[in-house]
């Protein structure tokens, strides 16, 4: 097996481990922090993928412009509907598993509309970076390079928010103990507001960049169930941890299918996280709780 | 409308969705959240599929041969993952869900993506009263399906009226005090995971000779998603009328209100957005529950509290 297909794959599976980490890092923030099991999750991808499509292909943006606004664009739907919905839900007794039906209610909404608007065919964005760059022999695509370092930017972006700033230290305070926080005065329904709002923009975020790469497809929001995974392979509430799990999928996923095919590749995948979530059921870096009903 | 056959599949729908949410109530009691629901649907309609197609077997064989193969599984997967409880079981069955629609649909031995098909419908069957009952109509399975969700009434509300359910509910409500009262979380939730499994696995063969045919997809941990807010939507804390009138609202009402195909997920989606927003005890909270109540009751519950809301309104627009 020649250098150059290793370092093919490795970029392809750091490429899409990327994409998963994104997800898992931004799903991670609306559970850990806004507390809701958020399975609509997937359409925000989606409606990144799909924002960057009309951008780029029927109004002819630019493609960094696009990204922006496929990111905003989630951001302010994701804060819109955790004002109109879960702020509402949070208050129930049974918020957990109320929570899920709503989420369930806005993955058939949201993917409904998306598909009447657009149809069932998938559809492509030309990318904006073509070619490929030859390193010390091996081709490598610079779309999927310049994905990745987005992504690591991104990523680093977050991680910057998220411990050097004010807003970010109230996230994690109220994640900890909502109770207490509020006592030294942090308003947690702006944090849970701001959390998932954040965590919507990075969904968008990840179907933007993804979507010059893979086609966009009205079923995209199917992911939402696998991150869910990832996040829980991680530990809820750990980034690190999300980092590290959408990494190993990432991996798993490339070589896999490389080796396997990708039928037994993903089953590989779900039965190393099984046996890894059976040892250490909280999670790489979690813990394991006993979940309110 | 009775006799229309759309109508008739609607209510076999509801029927074993109501089921498949039974059994989710049934774990939840325990204190367990399940994704595997699906994943044991399907278990039970490929090894029904599988026995009456590969081997030949009669499908009134099949039927209960594959519910005992769920609980077997059930029972492996069971005493794999009860013991770890809380999040980890939780994350543990959706990794069960995911495995079982990607092992039925990479093996060529299970049909692989394209699924199964030609699957037999139940043999005809000479009964005392109706003489020769053909299953060539949807009728005779909806009268099936009546006969297997009371068989699942009955078994379940025989367990849950017993001491067993008490033990149940003594887990669920708090694990540690039942414990030291010396009742076996392991071995309840054990007995719980299994007898659901084995509903499902029935349910997934009725599903299998019903449709003919089946394909992997349906299986995943998404439908198990779906059964789940059947279930909440009708009321967690009812365990037989929640799942029915849950699975009623959510599959028959866009048909009755004539929603068109392909507005009805933004009609059903937004219905249950406000159903859950506004009725946060599900839609069976609006009768009131003062005390634990069984099936027959709750009927008569519903049954009383619709006739009110129709005087009512008679009596608004009269007066």
């Amino acid at each position: 097996m020649s250098m150059a297909v290793v370092a093919q794959l490795f970029v392809d599976g750091l490429a899409m481990g990327l994409v998963y980490v994104l997800l898992a890092s931004g799903f991670n923030l609306i559970v850990d922090i806004s507390g809701v099991l958020f399975i609509a999750y997937g359409q925000f991808y989606m409606i990144g993928a799909y924002t960057l499509y009309v951008l780029m292909v029927m109004l002819k943006l630019p493609f960094f412009v696009s990204l922006a606004v496929a990111t905003i664009v989630s951001a302010l739907l994701g804060g819109a509907i955790y004002r109109l919905v879960f702020h509402r839900i949070r208050a129930m007794d049974r918020q957990f598993l109320n929570g899920i039906v709503a989420a369930v209610g806005l993955m058939l909404l949201i993917g409904q509309a998306v598909l009447l608007a657009f149809g069932t065919a998938s559809r492509g964005v030309g990318t904006a970076f073509k070619g490929m760059l030859k390193l010390g022999g091996v081709n490598l695509s610079v779309e999927k390079l310049v994905l990745i370092a987005l992504g690591v930017a991104v990523l680093l972006f977050l991680h910057v928010i998220l411990q050097k700033t004010n807003v970010g230290r109230a996230m994690r305070a109220v994640s900890f103990n909502p109770d207490v926080s509020e006592l030294q005065g942090i308003n947690s329904n702006r944090v849970y507001l701001l959390a998932m709002a954040i965590g919507c923009g990075l969904a968008g975020f990840s179907g933007g960049i993804m979507a010059p790469i893979f086609a966009v497809y009205p079923e995209m929001g199917a992911i939402a169930l696998l991150i869910l995974l990832v996040v829980m392979l991680g530990g809820i509430g750990s980034m690190t941890g999300a980092i590290l799990a959408g990494l190993i999928l990432g991996a798993t996923l490339s070589f896999g299918q490389y080796f396997f095919g990708s039928g037994l590749a993903q089953i590989l995948f779900f039965a190393v996280v099984g046996v890894i979530l059976f040892v250490r059921p909280g999670g790489l870096l979690g813990e394991d709780t006993e979940i309110q009903i | 409308m009775v006799n229309n056959p759309y109508y008739i599949h609607l209510l076999i729908m509801v029927g074993m969705n109501a089921v498949l949410a039974m059994t989710f109530l049934l774990l939840l009691r325990t204190g367990l959240i399940t994704i595997a629901i699906a994943g044991f649907w399907g278990v039970g309609a490929y090894a029904s599929a599988l026995l009456s197609v590969k081997l030949g077997l009669w499908v009134w064989l099949a039927l209960p041969t594959s519910a005992f193969i769920s609980a077997i599984v059930g029972l492996v997967i069971g005493l794999l993952l009860i013991k770890k409880g809380g999040i980890g079981f939780v994350m543990l069955t959706l990794v069960f869900g995911f495995i079982v629609v990607l092992v039925f649909g990479t093996f060529e031995a299970f049909g692989g993506y394209t699924g199964i098909y030609d699957i037999p419908p139940p043999e005809a069957i000479r009964l005392p009263f109706f003489g020769l009952v053909e299953f060539t109509s949807k009728t005779p399975f909806y009268y099936l399906m009546l006969f297997l969700v009371s068989l699942v009434v009955l078994v379940f509300n025989a367990f849950y009226a017993s001491w067993t359910g008490r033990a149940w509910r003594a887990i669920g409500q708090g694990p540690r005090l039942a414990e030291s009262l010396g009742v076996s979380i392991f071995q309840y939730r054990l007995l719980a995971f299994v007898i659901a499994a084995a509903a499902a696995g029935l349910m997934g063969s009725f599903f299998a000779h019903y449709y003919g045919s089946i394909v992997p997809a349906t299986f995943g941990p998404q439908k198990t998603i779906y059964v789940h807010v059947y279930a909440i939507l009708g009321g967690i804390e009812y365990a037989f009328t929640g799942p029915l009138v849950g699975s009623l609202v959510m599959i028959v009402a866009p048909e009755l209100l004539r929603i068109a195909k392909e507005v009805e997920p933004i009609f059903t989606g937004l219905l249950v957005i406000l159903l859950v927003m506004f009725l946060p005890d599900g839609l069976l909270g609006l009768i009131g529950h003062s005390r634990p109540s069984g099936p027959a009751e709750n009927l008569s519950r519903v049954a009383r509290w619709v006739k009110e809301a129709f005087t009512r309104g008679k009596s608004a627009s009269q007066g």
